[in-house]
């Protein structure tokens, strides 16, 4: 989609520039008639002065020399005449000097333009006469070229004028387009830090035309957060009524009186387990809010050290456990989420380090990078594809805790990331995790 | 060891009340947030496991108000909400530990035997031992320069109280206070009893009476 901005210009542009052409041209085409009508008045009148040039000589037909004009004596002047008798016999005006004035085929003021002598351009109009009882024609012309020039000039300042004025007026409009569209640019603006998470909300203060826009966009935020809290407590409760009894089902397949039916123990064991295995991970699935949040913000300097205290509470054998993040780094990712993500990972590390894990988040151009590392035995990298896949489960080993992978990859997969298990420079495993920016 | 256990489930208090008694600890059950909030705070419990979904007040606020008012006895949060955003929010509010239903019973009598040592300052025991003496929780026995030696019920209940306050003096009522939950008739004699027959078991000089004091377990089998 190409900006209003342009759009705008261009259209302005292009229809100042067509108006200004046709306008620029037609008033040059008006002049030029007009002024071609009153030349015609002068070649007329200069005509029949010619006429009344003629006199009677000694040998027939003259030109009395006095009554000319002037003009017609000087050489090249640009006012020649050419006198055509019935007879062949031509004078000609001794500004032509050597210079031949056609005679015009038809009579009056001729549509084109004739040539005259050094590059001139001459207007030529023709009248036929009768006087003592001779036919004559009259040719009078007058050069042209000196106002074609300043036509050619007149359109060289008009078309500078006009290529000023269009650049004036593009500005202008260039500004008070980018004023008008401010507000729009602002929310835009505040859209993109929303999705970054850097605000949670739009601002209200917009104008009229944007007012509804953004306060249903509001909305909609507020809604689609609401909605998930409801639907999170739901869950949440939903996950106490069915967990509680369930503690109270466990707790029932291992007392003294059971210890009589291993079988029967067994196998309510593992049922219960399995019970409990599905609610958890459903149940953690269907809480997350993935990319449902464009405000969603995890601020790691205010989250991390929380999380890492219930980890060192929870894994209480001295170990030392340490994150480090840039300074101010907001991943725009929900918190309940991203909690969980490393919730899972961290305490996962805990369980199998020696004495230490390690969280590292990095920004990167294209996104982000989390590495939990630990100093514990790792998974050999054949092993790793396994552990990964669909379907694994890597608790066998630890009795009473689920990895937590089966979450761990339903986050990621909601984020459209990636995880990778690694040697890690602790000695242990490293879990890389990639999210791409938003 | 006295327990306050709050739980509005009736079936799994019961469980956990009789899993708990027969491991040897004294258990008073609530069910009601806001009896949790005074009792907790009013007797001299050991210990206290707090559901989060209580009815009259919110488990978390109890706990909130049971820290403002400064009570610094060991709290195992027990709870259905186990995401880590919730154990974060639980821990903040002042629990020590979490544990999240559904739950082994095996795993919570771990935690609090954990839960117990660490509040005593004996973190990073696999087994609660003191001056020579080990105790295993599970079989309620204890071990003595590598021989094992049975203990009934009252008698393991009172080592273990004598073994996480090794070197304080007890007095009987404070004893008493400790062992018995707040419904059984206390009868210092009792305990007097079971101080001998301990004493006959690991050798006289194991517990010393202070006169007028009370008693100080010292762990001297010599």
């Amino acid at each position: 989609m190409r900006s209003i901005q342009r759009r705008l210009g261009i259209g302005l542009a292009a229809t100042l520039l067509l108006v200004g052409l046709v306008l620029a041209q037609a008033s040059l085409w008006v002049f030029d008639r007009g002024l071609r009508a009153y030349l015609e008045e002068d070649l007329r009148d200069e005509a029949q002065g010619l006429l009344t040039a003629l006199v009677r000589g000694p040998s027939g037909l003259q030109l009395d020399e006095r009554r000319l004009d002037p003009s017609f004596q000087r050489q090249f002047s640009g006012h020649y005449f050419r006198i055509d008798f019935a007879d062949d016999r031509s004078w000609r005006s001794r500004s032509l000097w050597d210079r031949e004035l056609l005679k015009p085929d038809g009579m009056g003021m001729q549509a084109e333009l004739g040539d005259g002598p050094q590059g001139q351009r001459l207007l030529i109009y023709r009248a036929d006469y009768r006087r003592y009882g001779e036919n004559l024609s009259i040719s009078v012309a007058q050069d042209y070229q000196p106002i074609l020039q300043s036509f050619r000039r007149m359109q060289w300042v008009g078309l500078g004028l006009g290529g000023a004025a269009l650049l004036l007026i593009l500005v202008a409009q260039r500004y008070t387009v980018r004023r008008a569209l401010r507000p729009l640019e602002q929310v835009r603006r505040q859209i993109a830090q929303l999705q970054q998470g850097r605000r949670t909300d739009l601002d209200a203060e917009v104008p009229e035309e944007l007012e509804s826009l953004v306060a249903q966009i509001n909305h909609l935020l507020a809604h689609t957060e609401d909605t998930l809290k409801r639907s999170r407590n739901a869950l949440g409760n939903l996950g106490h009524a069915l967990k509680t009894p369930l503690a109270v089902l466990i707790s029932l397949a291992g007392r003294e009186e059971m210890v009589a039916y291993p079988a029967l123990r067994a196998s309510m064991r593992e049922q219960l387990e399995q019970i409990e295995q599905r609610l958890s991970r459903e149940l953690g699935r269907a809480r997350l809010a993935g990319e449902v949040l464009p405000g969603a913000r995890f601020d790691c300097a205010q989250e991390l050290p929380g999380l890492f205290a219930t980890l060192s509470m929870i894994h209480d054998r001295g170990l030392s456990l340490d994150w480090h993040a840039p300074v101010a780094l907001v991943l725009p990712r929900d918190r309940e989420d991203l909690l969980e993500l490393l919730g899972n990972l961290l305490d996962n590390a805990c369980k199998w380090a020696d004495q230490r894990v390690q969280l590292t988040v990095e920004e990167s151009a294209d996104g982000y990078r989390l590495y939990v590392d630990d100093d514990g035995p790792g998974i050999d990298a054949e092993r790793r594809e396994a552990v990964l896949g669909r379907g694994t489960r890597l608790d066998e080993q630890v009795a009473g805790h689920g990895l937590g992978l089966g979450i761990v990859r339903d986050i990621i997969d909601a984020w459209n990331g990636r995880i990778e298990l690694q040697d890690s420079p602790l000695g242990g495993l490293r879990v890389l995790v990639s999210l791409p920016r938003r | 060891m006295r327990l306050l256990l709050v739980e509005d489930h009736v079936p799994l208090a019961d469980e956990l009340s009789a899993s708990l008694t027969r491991q040897g600890y004294a258990v008073d059950w609530l069910a009601d947030g806001r009896d949790a909030a005074y009792q907790g705070a009013s007797e001299p419990y050991d210990l206290i496991i707090l559901d989060l979904g209580l009815p009259g007040k919110p488990g978390l606020e109890v706990l909130q108000e049971w820290r403002a008012g400064g009570l610094s006895t060991p709290v195992l949060v027990l709870t259905a909400r186990g995401s880590w955003a919730e154990r974060i929010e639980g821990l903040k509010a002042g629990a020590d530990d979490y544990l999240t239903k559904p739950f082994h019973p095996e795993e919570l009598a771990l935690r609090i035997q954990a839960l117990l040592r660490r509040a005593h300052g004996l973190a990073n025991q696999p087994q609660l031992e003191a001056a020579g003496l080990q105790l295993d929780e599970s079989r309620q026995c204890v071990t003595s320069g590598g021989e094992a030696i049975d203990l009934t019920a009252a008698e393991f209940r009172l080592l273990r109280y004598f073994m996480l306050h090794p070197g304080q003096i007890l007095s009987k009522s404070h004893l008493a206070d400790h062992l018995y939950d707040g419904e059984t008739e206390r009868d210092s004699n009792v305990i007097e009893v079971h101080v001998n027959r301990l004493r006959g078991k690991l050798g006289r000089n194991v517990i010393e009476t202070r006169r007028g004091q009370g008693y100080r377990f010292t762990g001297d089998q010599g």
